[in-house]
């Protein structure tokens, strides 16, 4: 799925500079606790969450993860903008609660990370 | 413990596109067609079914079925264009080829005509054993790639100096309490690491496990060190901390056990997956911890595939 | 909707409470200070958090139940206060996101405002 139909969907805003409209997104995850993602997100997925602290980009950095969006009107600060866009993270942020933005996403087919499952998990 | 194998194949299945795999020597027919004269192609080139192209557009799609129905209703003398599935479900050749796979399931289709994003243009057909051969010449080549480099830099430059033991050392250091800092250590070491050549995969797992470690010195200790030792096979990662130890290992090895403060959870941590997650992505893992004296835990990442 | 329509079509595992309740809506959060502020009276919470605070929060904010994810099991402290006050836990080997993806095909569509 295109980028762009995630951020329709979502009627999302995007906050950094570096909006790739035409990225493939194969999956959705969501979550506030970060281990959680780090156990069972996957590469090329979006990610879903209120928590707005810097952690929700380190962790999407360490697990390869390419867009995070901030639920519920939470808009990060420039420091964590700014940490993204060095790690080359896009970020969006959305007025929908996160059960209505996964509720989404899945209405468009977008699977979530166990669609592709493996050993590890 | 971390099976690589089947993360190969998920690297591989993501990287992949529709035309890597698809056949572009496919047989078209236009909507004028007889079906007496589809029969005669389906026959002579064995297939069961083509798509249907007027001026270069995908029309349809028509397949052994359509003609057995005819057959049955006496419609041979008809052309395909009146009976043909006009509402064809395609792929473009630069999607992944994972969704390929996720519509042969969606549909039960067994292949799809291939079209270019711009303008619509059909160049080839994908079928579920193209796929299938696509992702076995993948693995080939990776394998065959593996064989004969089996490096990457530094492991090259490890093995050329003349030691009885080398490595290569990077050393953070994590400040307690300090939650904005947090996860400083680990994105340096996986920029390192990349920098190093080491492949995303396991860069992956070490900076996902490294950072669980950072999180926790963070959360309940003063300051604490992380080590990253780069060996010719194997990369080991050594977290100490001098805080209060763990009372109870096997306990805090339990996916979900958390003896986490409040605002540790409401920082999105704690949540019981620290020591789980470091286990689950390492080859081996052991936890050294003395009650009131610190922690030191070593991860082992094997690179000797 | 019925709780016990929702607990047979997902097939999820009741650990305790009531289960003949109406739903009135879905709140999926981890950060209990969220729920406090923003679930309305008998939604359902979707959540991985284990301890014992998640039912003090469904109690107060008078939820309809606890959907655990990932094949969370309640603390054994959780389980017995729940008991205790009949707070519905449920729970489900799919991922939050999985999870309120049928939630939202079976019709909850939010938090019912």
């Amino acid at each position: 799925m295109r980028l762009k139909e995630i951020k329709e969907a979502l009627e999302a805003e995007v906050l950094t500079d570096n909006y790739d409209p035409e990225m493939e997104i194969l999956l959705g995850c969501s979550s506030d606790l970060m281990s959680d993602i780090l156990a069972f997100g996957k590469p090329d997925s979006v990610l879903l969450t209120s928590l707005n602290n810097i952690q929700a980009i380190n962790t999407a950095n360490v697990a390869d993860i390419k867009v995070v969006c901030f639920v519920q009107s939470k808009i990060p600060n420039q420091t964590i903008i700014d940490l993204a866009i060095r790690d080359g993270i896009t970020v969006f942020t959305t007025k929908l609660t996160m059960f209505v933005s996964c509720g989404k996403l899945y209405q468009i087919g977008l699977p979530g990370c166990s669609y592709l499952t493996f050993d590890d998990d | 413990m971390y099976n690589k194998d089947t993360s190969k194949t998920q690297e591989l299945t993501y990287e992949l596109k529709v035309k890597d795999a698809m056949d572009t020597d496919y047989i078209t027919v236009n909507s004028s067609t007889t079906m007496k004269s589809l029969r005669d192609i389906l026959k002579k080139k064995r297939i069961l079914g083509v798509p249907v192209l007027d001026d270069g557009i995908l029309v349809g799609i028509i397949s052994i079925e359509d003609y057995v129905k005819c057959m049955e209703n006496g419609r041979l003398d008809d052309i395909v264009g009146n009976i043909m599935t006009k509402d064809v479900i395609s792929i473009f050749e630069d999607e992944p080829l994972v969704n390929a796979v996720r519509n042969f399931e969606k549909y039960h289709f067994t292949r799809f005509p291939v079209l270019t994003r711009e303008d619509n243009k059909l160049v080839g057909i994908v079928s579920k054993i193209d796929t299938i051969k696509g992702i076995l010449k993948k693995l080939e080549d990776a394998y065959e790639m593996n064989k004969e480099s089996n490096k990457f830099p530094t492991r090259c430059l490890i093995n050329e100096l003349i030691a009885d033991g080398t490595c290569l050392e990077l050393k953070y250091f994590v400040e307690g309490k300090n939650f904005e800092k947090a996860g400083n250590a680990s994105t340096r070491l996986k920029k390192s690491l990349k920098k190093l050549g080491i492949s995303s995969q396991i860069t992956r797992r070490i900076t996902i496990s490294t950072y669980e470690a950072e999180i926790n010195i963070v959360s309940y200790t003063d300051n604490g060190e992380i080590t990253a030792r780069v060996n010719s096979d194997d990369i080991t990662v050594i977290i100490s901390d001098n805080g209060p130890g763990i009372e109870d290992v096997k306990q805090a090895m339990t996916p979900g056990y958390s003896n986490a403060p409040g605002w540790v959870r409401e920082l999105g941590f704690g949540a019981g997956m620290g020591l789980p997650n470091m286990k689950k992505f390492s080859d081996e893992m052991n936890v050294d911890t003395v009650v009131g004296k610190g922690t030191t835990i070593k991860l082992v990442f094997k690179i000797n595939e | 909707m019925n709780l016990k329509d929702i607990i047979e079509r997902l097939d999820l595992k009741v650990y305790s409470g009531n289960t003949d309740r109406e739903v009135s809506g879905g709140y999926a959060s981890d950060l209990l200070s969220d729920v406090i502020a923003n679930a309305k009276p008998d939604n359902l919470w979707i959540t991985l958090q284990t301890h014992m605070n998640i039912v003090a929060v469904a109690n107060l904010k008078e939820l309809s139940g606890i959907i655990l994810i990932n094949n969370r099991e309640p603390e054994e402290t959780t389980l017995s206060k729940a008991k205790e006050e009949d707070i519905t836990i449920l729970s489900t080997g799919m991922q939050c996101f999985e999870l309120v993806g049928k939630l939202y095909e079976m019709g909850i569509h939010g938090n019912g405002e």
